[in-house]
């Protein structure tokens, strides 16, 4: 976690870094068909950025080439970079399972593995070999608190996570993203399921959490992105239109694509 | 600007912006009325102001509640959020010259119940600039005129200082004249309302600046700035 280094009385933060995910001239390819051009953008640490735009844009794309997750897709190629925290995600030494550590996702849809609300959150510590109870259990604890969740399950640790609410789902999957302390949380739609309350919950979750984690957020609810979000990306047919602080954005935006989708003119 | 997908929305922003239009309208009409009952001695005037004032006041409610509905039904954004709340701002500009129009036609009534006061005719030119001032900031607005709006600010110190030259003539007439200081106090509040209406003008034309390009010259030195 790129959070506080320890000094002799206090905790210092470290400077926060403008550029903690660094995309140079990323273009992507499903097959001949070109899905992302020449993308070039900064994304700060520990704030929220949020990329909007309508459907088949290519910002879920983008998202999902944080971590690689468009590798398991055939046919998939690249040009250009993308640089978390300086290193090229895509050098062939790089692990990709240690990158995938390193970025913890939510998805649109929760998606909690049928087992019990602890061994959701302890899933990927046991793989890699960790079954010491007393740190299992811190990590339970501290993740749950982390996603806002654990005052609600903590009675119900051993139940099964399908019982839970769509909302106490949805945060039972940011609170496995967590466990393994990432520095990057991609969170795709992660509220379009849930219903004004769960939804406000999941917000209000988000602004603690960038404490901590740098934020990547897809939506498509343009409230939901003035919100949460510190910094808003808008992609058109594969390209950035336009990048911005998110009031910016949402007051005065630069250029005329921008304006008539966010005020809906057309999409 | 091309229309919304929503055709609601683009009716909803419509009619207030109608509503605004309209305040502007009676709000001129007032101030051309207050303008001739004093310069005119008509009193006939100055009660056509009084008795319009109700209208322009309903119409502020009106744009205030069709304000909040759409931004609770359409959550607007971007020009369409600056439109909306420029127009909340601009109609309660309006509302207040609509008073200031009113507080004038009052004193005048009463100031052409008695014999004309011969200093009446030397704030002539600063009540035109008023006029025109107020003239063009609703032209800004309706027409989305944004050279023009910005023009505003830097007439207003002119007005300001025509109001504060007419000021000490008053000043002085009350010392010559001990028995006419209460209808030079009324000329002097008459003269403070059209020196208010000028920077409602340019309040006026800063919302609308605001409206049309997201710029917000408010507090800046001239409406070149920002």
């Amino acid at each position: 976690m790129p959070a506080t280094t320890e000094t002799t009385e206090t905790y210092v933060t470290a400077a926060v870094r403008s550029d903690y995910i660094r995309i140079e001239n990323f273009s992507f390819y499903y097959t001949a068909t070109k899905v992302l051009h020449d993308i070039t953008m900064e994304i700060p640490e520990r704030k929220i950025t949020a990329f909007i735009g309508p459907s088949g844009c290519g910002k879920t794309t983008l998202l999902r080439n944080f971590n690689r997750m468009n590798d398991l897709i055939d046919g998939v190629r690249h040009e250009g970079r993308i640089l978390v925290n300086d290193q090229d995600i895509f050098d062939p030494d790089l692990e990709v399972i240690s990158l995938r550590k390193r970025i913890g996702m939510v998805f649109q849809k929760s998606n909690p593995f049928p087992k019990s609300v602890y061994e959701n959150i302890v899933y990927s510590l046991r793989v890699a070999g960790q079954n010491n109870r007393a740190i299992l259990d811190d990590v339970v604890e501290r993740s749950l608190r982390g996603a806002a969740l654990w005052d609600e399950v903590k009675d119900r640790l051993h139940e099964s996570a399908l019982g839970l609410s769509g909302g106490q789902m949805q945060r039972l999957c940011i609170a496995r993203a967590i466990a393994n302390q990432p520095e990057i949380l991609l969170m795709d739609e992660p509220c379009s399921a849930l219903d004004p309350i769960a939804t406000a919950k999941v917000e209000e979750l988000m602004e603690g959490l960038k404490k901590d984690f740098t934020i990547v957020i897809v939506t498509h609810n343009m409230q939901q992105a003035t919100r949460v979000s510190d910094r808003t990306a808008f992609f058109y047919l594969g390209k950035l239109i336009e990048y911005d602080e998110t009031k910016r954005i949402f007051t005065t935006p630069s250029n005329r694509r921008t304006e008539d989708y966010i005020t809906g003119r057309f999409g | 600007m091309s229309k919304h997908i929503l055709g609601t929305f683009d009716e909803a922003l419509g009619s207030l912006r109608n509503d605004v239009l309209t305040m502007g309208s009676l709000a001129e009409r007032a101030v051309a009325l207050a303008s001739k009952s004093l310069f005119s001695r008509d009193t006939d005037s100055c009660r056509s102001v009084i008795a319009d004032d109700e209208a322009i006041d309903e119409l502020e409610k009106q744009v205030d509640r069709d304000g909040i509905e759409i931004i609770v039904r359409f959550q607007p954004l971007a020009s369409d959020l600056r439109s909306v709340i420029s127009a909340m701002k601009i109609s309660g500009n309006l509302e207040r010259v609509g008073d200031l129009a009113v507080g004038i036609a009052r004193r005048t009534r009463k100031l052409n119940e008695n014999t004309a006061i011969p200093e009446i005719p030397m704030l002539g030119e600063a009540f035109r600039i008023a006029q025109e001032m107020f003239r063009d900031s609703l032209r800004s607005f309706g027409g989305e005129d944004e050279a023009l709006a910005r023009t505003l600010k830097d007439r207003d110190e002119p007005l300001d200082q025509l109001c504060k030259n007419f000021d000490r003539v008053l000043t002085e007439a009350m010392v010559r004249n001990p028995g006419q200081v209460r209808e030079y106090l009324s000329l002097a509040i008459i003269t403070r309302n059209i020196e208010r209406i000028g920077d409602h003008a340019t309040n006026i034309a800063e919302d609308a600046v605001y409206a049309m390009s997201g710029r917000d010259i408010r507090h800046s030195d001239s409406g070149a700035g920002k």
